[in-house]
């Protein structure tokens, strides 16, 4: 490996990423029983560790290598998707794992990452100004038949993810205001036919959030819940396992999609803004490395992790602030999961390859 | 080529450089909502997390047992357990209302006033779904903890009347506190939702016998499940009080009032503890220990023969010719009435312009006061009333305690009238007439007295002068364990008692109108009653229209005092043959046990 590549390492941004896991890592302790390695605790941290040596691994290679071989990595992409259909193990209702015995591997949270990819050499590729009716529908091509296979699992809460993957590279890549009212007009179309698509449960939870207090004991006990937790926290919080609110079992989910809740109950609102600062400084960092990326593929690329990293925070912590639909969608590098995680892990190792790889022809 | 790319990317770039602001605006957003919610209202939230959280347990202290003089127990807890719903943990109320419905039999109507009636008070204070859980309701419960963790068993003390019926009136029956009786500060201590006496006994020793009650704060889970003790209070057990009562004693007076209308009491004369106190009809406490039906508790309040009352002490009646005891003592202590002072009867005499009959319309000749506290002759009695005047026969009834409350340890007691021009002329307006005081010396007219009223008069011509205050309490667990009974002390001499004592004997043992209640050997003393209720026009024209009330009052035995009895039956008739039977029955029970 090059030794400018070395050099040009960037410490604070990883130190960003470990900050984040390691302050979800002590709200998993603190809220679970446990501390072996058979724990969510223990799981979480040989994850982390998984997740860094996946990190350190890709490093070494230049991203190149992956947009230049996408149609056979999207291909093998797919028939994990088809697999999964077909041999996948249902967890919570959706039908989106592969059970590999020592761990259960969910590929459309892989595949979120291929699709970036795949989207960003793709448009990459385009030479005018602005994207073509043609070319926007190509590569709502690429996004869409992924989506529909996850959509396939049950998997809402994922497949609403690539939806501003497509959005925000194709306007990166100039798309016109012509088509954004085309597009426009096909979701106004799409919306009323996917609400009567949605389950019962998954219209209770958006009406909800809409009339919190319409039925205190229904749908709104998550939220209520969760707001308790994070209001309770007040300034400085309640302190390592002294939050009843997650102890007790009030919040629901409490070491995945809550977990942020599980934090603002115990470290208040210092810990919570400190959480929200890491992931400022994050999208800082994704942001600087697009802009300053070598060529259009890998500025496309971060862009792309970057949406989806900030798509996943801001429904995440909407969710459990109140603001928005409960989506059951995890708080990157925070929540319990090994997918997820290591997943993060594998696009930040992708984006930093993009940074230190900028000066190199 | 590689030129035509780099333009393209400028653009690209360009176009990246507006994304920060949308960015910065989701952080700004997610930021705000965490100060409203964490330092804006976050006590408010601290507070709702303390209310999931933690969760008050009351713990009810067991009433104290209520005692006859015997240590029979009249009035005890007993241990019952009471469902009650906990909204806040409530997680599907469909199920919930199904699951109260369908398994535990509560009608869903009722639960659903219930819970529209608590919609105000905070969620965390649970409501009462059932009062008395059968095993079969606890089985259940039991069972299913986990899918209804709202749904609780909460051991409650209820108050258990063995007797039923029995001494109902003067042991009262308890209930929850009310909104007024807090904001009165009726009853120290008691908070919302305690269990208060509600009228006798119960209410008036309700601080001996209430105890303290206690509290548990423990964690709960979002399950409902006790997870940790934070706090505890032990209740404190309210302490028994023993009263003078004699259950077998009104045992018997309660049967001899079956199906009528009165009451009976009987007292030692000597001290003022009561033996037995009986009104009828009657209720069962019991209906008052779960909570009582609008439809019963009306039932109780309409009935015409009102039986809530306590007719011993809470109302007063016209004493009829027992008053005459009263005109003998004022005329031997004022010495109107010589040895051998007579009057002659000739069964009707005219006072004022309006003719006025004897009981006995032949007349009953020469006669002593003796004879005529005996054969209760009314011409004797408006002779000697006439002569003593309405202010001297107002002084000794005054002097013998009537027109003033007993001080018995019941609420609700009435004092009686004693008129007098002075009280004529303050509640009527109107002067006294001298036709009232002829009257007034039979018992009749504005004179009326509760029947613990006339035992207790008769209690002081029986011991000789002293007003004893009659009263319940013997001794309480916790509180005096010898009470202290006021007693005032009226001058009358040896003689009156002794020539009183011999009329009422006379009139039990010796062709008297009180010989229904003579028992062979037992020298009992006493004098019989018949209070016009309207008057013998009245009845002319409208027969059966408010029949006379029939009076008894005695004690025995004439040597040594040692219990006195009062007997009333309200429109029951003629006093010697409808009050006089039933005062036999009590003198024979106390006499039968070798008292």
């Amino acid at each position: 490996m090059d030794r400018r590549l070395l050099l040009g390492f960037d410490w604070l941004w990883l130190l960003t990423l470990l900050a984040l896991s390691g302050a979800g890592i002590v709200a998993i302790w603190s809220t679970t029983d446990g501390t072996s390695l058979d724990s969510y605790f223990g799981k979480q941290v040989i994850y982390l560790c998984c997740a860094l040596a996946v990190f350190l691994v890709l490093l070494y290679f230049d991203y190149h290598v992956f947009s230049d071989f996408i149609v056979f990595i999207y291909a093998a992409g797919m028939v994990l998707l088809v697999l999964v259909l077909i041999i996948g193990v249902s967890i919570h209702g959706n039908k989106s794992w592969i059970d590999l015995g020592f761990f259960s591997f969910q590929p459309s949270e892989v595949m979120k990452i291929i699709v970036i990819i795949a989207l960003a050499k793709y448009y990459s590729r385009l030479e005018g100004e602005y994207l073509g009716l043609k070319e926007l529908f190509w590569g709502g091509l690429i996004v869409f038949i992924p989506m529909f296979m996850v959509v396939l699992q049950k998997d809402l809460g994922t497949a609403v993810t690539f939806l501003p993957i497509y959005g925000v590279l194709s306007c990166l890549a100039g798309i016109q205001k012509k088509h954004i009212v085309f597009l426009v007009i096909v979701v106004a179309i799409a919306a009323p036919l996917g609400w009567f698509s949605l389950q019962g449960y998954q219209k209770g939870r958006i009406v909800n959030v809409l009339n919190p207090s319409s039925d205190p004991y229904g749908l709104g006990y998550q939220s209520r819940q969760s707001e308790i937790a994070i209001g309770s926290g007040k300034f400085l919080g309640k302190g390592f396992k002294q939050g009843s609110q997650g102890n007790l079992g009030f919040l629901p989910a409490r070491h995945t999609d809550f977990v942020f809740a599980v934090l603002a109950e115990e470290r208040g609102f210092v810990g919570s803004i400190t959480v929200l600062g890491l992931f400022l400084f994050l999208s800082y960092r994704l942001f600087r490395t697009a802009r300053e990326a070598k060529d259009k593929v890998g500025m496309m690329i971060v862009t792309g992790v970057m949406t989806l990293l900030l798509f996943h925070m801001t429904i995440n912590i909407g969710m459990v602030e109140g603001l928005l639909p409960i989506l059951g969608i995890p708080l990157p590098f925070v929540s319990a999961g090994g997918s997820a995680l290591i997943t993060y892990y594998a696009a930040m190792s992708l984006c930093m390859g993009v940074w230190l790889r900028r000066y190199v022809n | 080529m590689e030129l035509q790319q780099e333009t393209n990317k400028q653009f690209v770039q360009q176009r990246l450089n507006y994304f920060r602001y949308p960015v910065l605006l989701i952080f700004l957003i997610l930021v705000a909502r965490l100060w409203q919610l964490q330092i804006i209202q976050g006590s408010e939230y601290s507070l709702k997390a303390e209310n999931n959280r933690v969760r008050t347990i009351e713990l009810t202290a067991p009433r104290g047992a209520i005692l006859d003089r015997n240590q029979v127990s009249l009035a005890e807890h007993r241990s019952s357990f009471t469902v009650l719903l906990y909204r806040e943990s409530i997680k599907d109320p469909d199920a919930t209302i199904l699951f109260l419905a369908e398994k535990l039999a509560v009608n869903p109507e009722d639960l659903e006033s219930k819970l529209r009636s608590s919609r105000e008070t905070g969620l965390y204070r649970p409501i009462v779904v059932k009062e008395v859980a059968g095993m079969e309701d606890i089985s259940i419960i039991e069972a299913h903890r986990r899918d209804h963790p709202e749904i609780q068993l909460v051991p409650e003390p209820r108050r258990l009347y063995p007797y039923g019926r029995l001494a109902a009136h003067l042991l009262g029956y308890v209930g929850e506190v009310t909104e007024e009786e807090l904001d009165g500060k009726e009853f120290p201590g008691a908070e919302a939702g305690s269990l208060v006496g509600k009228s006798g006994i119960e209410r008036i020793y309700n601080e001996l016998l209430a105890g303290q009650k206690g509290q548990r704060l423990v964690q709960v889970d979002s399950l409902g499940r006790e997870v940790g003790l934070l706090d505890e209070k032990h209740p404190v057990v309210g302490g028994s009080i023993r009263l003078t009562l004699d259950l077998k004693l009104q045992s018997v007076a309660e049967k001899a009032l079956e199906g009528k209308v009165g009451a009976i009491v009987a007292m030692d004369p000597r001290n003022g503890e009561i033996l037995a106190m009986a009104s009828a009809p009657s209720f069962d406490p019991n209906a008052f220990s779960t909570r009582l039906s609008h439809k019963d508790w009306n039932a109780l309040l309409e009935d015409p023969d009102h039986p809530m009352q306590n007719r011993c002490i809470q109302n007063s009646y016209a004493p009829g010719s027992i008053f005459k005891l009263i005109l003998a003592e004022a005329g031997l202590q004022e010495g109107i009435l010589g040895k051998n002072t007579y009057v002659t009867c000739t069964g009707s005499a005219e006072y004022y312009g309006e003719t006025k009959n004897c009981g006995d319309r032949n007349g009953h000749g020469r006669i002593r006061l003796e004879e005529a506290i005996a054969k209760s002759c009314n011409i004797f009695f408006y002779e000697l009333g006439r002569k003593l005047g309405i202010s001297k026969i107002a002084e000794h009834a005054a002097i013998l305690g009537l027109g003033e409350n007993t001080g018995v340890d019941l609420p609700g007691e009435r004092s009686g009238i004693v008129p007098s021009p002075e009280w004529k002329k303050k509640t009527l307006g109107e002067p006294w007439y001298p036709g009232e005081t002829i009257s007034v010396s039979i018992g009749q007219g504005a004179v009326n007295a509760t029947p613990l009223q006339i035992l207790r008069t008769v209690s002081v011509l029986a011991n000789g002068g002293d007003v004893v205050t009659p009263h319940l309490l013997l001794d309480a667990e916790y509180g005096p364990k010898e009470p202290e009974w006021p007693v005032r002390h009226v001058p009358i001499n040896e003689d009156t008692v002794r020539r009183i004592h011999e009329g009422m004997w006379k009139g039990v043992n010796v062709a008297g109108t009180g010989y229904n209640a003579a028992i062979a050997g037992i020298d009992i003393c006493g004098k019989t009653g018949t209070a016009q209720v309207v008057s013998s026009e009245t009845k002319k024209r409208f027969p059966g229209a408010g029949d006379d009330h029939a009076w008894f009052v005695g004690f025995s035995s004439k040597e040594n005092p040692e219990i006195a009895v009062v007997v009333f039956v309200e429109h029951g008739g003629k006093g010697g043959t409808v009050a006089a039977p039933l005062a036999r029955e009590i003198f024979a029970s106390y006499y039968k046990r070798g008292n």
